[in-house]
């Protein structure tokens, strides 16, 4: 068996009916890492985070959270766990400071003072009702509630949703400082750019299967570009000479390519040729991912 | 099994419509037993009996449970009256209730809430269960209350006996209980527990009326045992009025079976946000 992971799953699958959840789910989270789940939306994330959560049952497959099974042993998982949901739906009659005691009182740990310690950092009334509240506030009560019992592992479903970026940047340092002290946060989003900066590792999930798990080290180091290159006469694919360019694919004037060498490099190649127009994006998350993949496959091939 | 802390948010969360019901119920029972007295006096009802003999009347009186002579007395005067008002508002307000405390949850969404915290769906359903029986006993206990006070106050030169109109409001209590443990149940079956409001007045009223009509036509005698009303014995002035074993256990089976179906099926169910 080895080390114990904090979250683990083997082939989790659930389908809801006959339509798809998520498909042969293998995960593997580290004690203490800040995992990213990244994926479109219809993905699956919130499948699989319920699955884990117990809120549904997997059709097939299983799962453990700190080594416990996550059907059967889903009272003690919580125990150790926070959860935030990316729509916040709360009882709209209780006022911030009721639902927060409520929730604190479902734990041994006594969360008076780390209520007022969030409330202040967040800049939260404790006194509003929920239902007077915007998005944005609700979202903060979540956050709290998913703190305040001081939890060894939190899991944040598009936790930036609705957030300004204020205080997104405060709720990311909070979750630096959860996570020096240990805590493992497994969070999820539609957006790599928006969580890169926080995860150690990325899971890509795409209609219900984990394309790819990576170090957000070596993505980064990638610095993928996707680049269009207009020409004034017909290219050919192996138009650029350039080291750093992948996939090149050539359709009368226009030459399409991902890029991942240096700019500087790729200008000086340009010069001297007819450039009618030139298109430098950051490429989508999948395409990343797929290129990424595409490459690594054709290196393991030549080994 | 049972977790405090829900068990007391969700006696606050229905406090206020505990009220309203436990105040309307007791005022209804107050209201009419006042009549009670008036009815006697001057022999009112002796001069209406011509009215009420009528073969139209009739048959109304014995849709509804009354007889003349029952109603002379004081607690068939409150066994009438009962089964017409307060039977019907008891009834409602136990579907309605249990129809709503678990499903609520999913409804709006705070299921995601509730089952993220170390708590299992078993504590769930019976903290849920206990606030509800809790609130059921509250209402019973009132009703006896309200129930035993108007008697006495109004019974005049009218004796009753404390025994049958304990009984009796027995029976009540069970039917309560048989509605809530169908309300429970329905409230499971509709999706994203949406509210069963329609269906729980179509049980209540249609039940009600498949017994009235049960005792009116004597070839649908039978028909009237699929309705919980007609489990009930209202014969509160026969002497030898008791428990009947048969309607006790009627009472006792279904609600078992249905609150036994609730946590089968809440254990296993997706909860879909």
């Amino acid at each position: 068996m080895g080390g114990m992971y904090t979250i683990e799953t083997q082939n989790l699958t659930k389908f809801y009916g006959r339509s798809r959840g998520i498909i042969d789910l293998d995960l593997k989270i580290e004690p203490g890492e800040i995992f990213g789940f990244i994926g479109p939306n219809g993905a699956g994330k919130s499948t699989t985070i319920r699955t884990l959560l117990g809120l549904i049952f997997p059709t097939s497959g299983s799962g453990q959270i700190f080594g416990l099974d996550i059907v059967k042993e889903t009272k003690e998982i919580k125990k150790r766990i926070g959860y935030m949901p990316s729509e916040v739906n709360y009882y709209e009659k209780m006022d911030v400071q009721e639902l927060l005691s409520y929730s604190a009182n479902f734990y041994e740990t006594d969360c008076k003072s780390r209520i007022k310690e969030l409330a202040e950092t967040f800049d939260l009334e404790l006194d509003r009702k929920i239902i007077d509240l915007s998005r944005g506030n609700r979202k903060k009560v979540s956050i709290l509630q998913s703190l305040i019992h001081q939890p060894r592992l939190l899991i944040l479903d598009e936790p930036t949703s609705g957030l300004d970026p204020l205080m997104q940047a405060k709720f990311f340092d909070i979750l630096k400082e959860e996570n020096s002290k240990g805590t493992t946060i497994f969070l999820s989003s539609h957006t790599l750019s928006e969580v890169q900066k926080m995860c150690s590792r990325v899971g890509i999930i795409k209609e219900g299967k984990i394309i790819a798990v990576e170090d957000i080290e070596s993505l980064r180091k990638k610095q993928l570009r996707k680049i269009q290159v207009e020409f004034a006469h017909p290219a050919k694919a192996d138009e650029i000479d350039c080291p750093g360019i992948i996939a090149p694919k050539a359709d009368k004037n226009i030459l399409n390519f991902m890029f991942s060498g240096k700019m500087n490099e790729f200008l000086k190649a340009l010069d001297g040729k007819e450039v009618k127009d030139l298109i430098i994006e950051e490429p989508t998350l999948e395409e990343i991912f797929m290129h990424y993949y595409e490459e690594e496959k054709e290196k393991s091939e030549k080994a | 099994m049972i977790n405090t802390n829900i068990y007391f948010k969700e006696l606050k969360r229905h406090r206020n419509s505990f009220l309203a019901w436990s105040i309307s119920i007791s005022a209804l029972i107050l209201l009419g037993m006042a009549s009670f007295p008036l009815m006697m006096q001057g022999e009112m009802l002796k001069r209406l009996t011509p009215f009420f003999e009528s073969p139209f009347m009739k048959n109304m009186m014995t849709a509804f449970g009354i007889s003349l002579d029952a109603m002379t007395n004081i607690l068939g005067y409150y066994a009438g009256r009962n089964a017409m008002f307060n039977m019907l508002l008891g009834s409602f307000f136990s579907i309605l209730l249990a129809g709503k405390i678990l499903a609520q949850e999913e409804r709006e969404r705070t299921a995601e809430f509730l089952l993220t915290k170390p708590v299992t769906r078993s504590e769930v359903v019976w903290s849920k269960l206990a606030a509800f029986l809790t609130y059921l006993l509250l209402l019973n206990v009132i009703i006896l209350f309200i129930g035993f006070i108007s008697l006495e106050s109004f019974k005049g030169e009218s004796h009753y006996s404390l025994a049958a109109f304990l009984i009796h409001s027995f029976y009540f209590f069970l039917l309560m209980l048989e509605f809530g443990a169908i309300g429970f149940f329905l409230s499971l079956l509709i999706k994203r527990g949406r509210p069963i409001t329609n269906i729980s007045i179509g049980i209540i009223v249609g039940g009600y009326f498949i017994e009235i009509i049960s005792k009116v036509t004597a070839s649908a005698d039978k028909i009237g045992y699929i309705s919980p009303f007609k489990f009930i014995d209202s014969g509160v002035l026969r002497p030898d009025y008791g428990l009947t074993w048969w309607r006790v256990l009627y009472f006792l089976g279904i609600s078992l079976v249905l609150f036994t179906l609730t946590f089968f099926i809440y254990k296993k169910k997706d909860i879909l946000i």
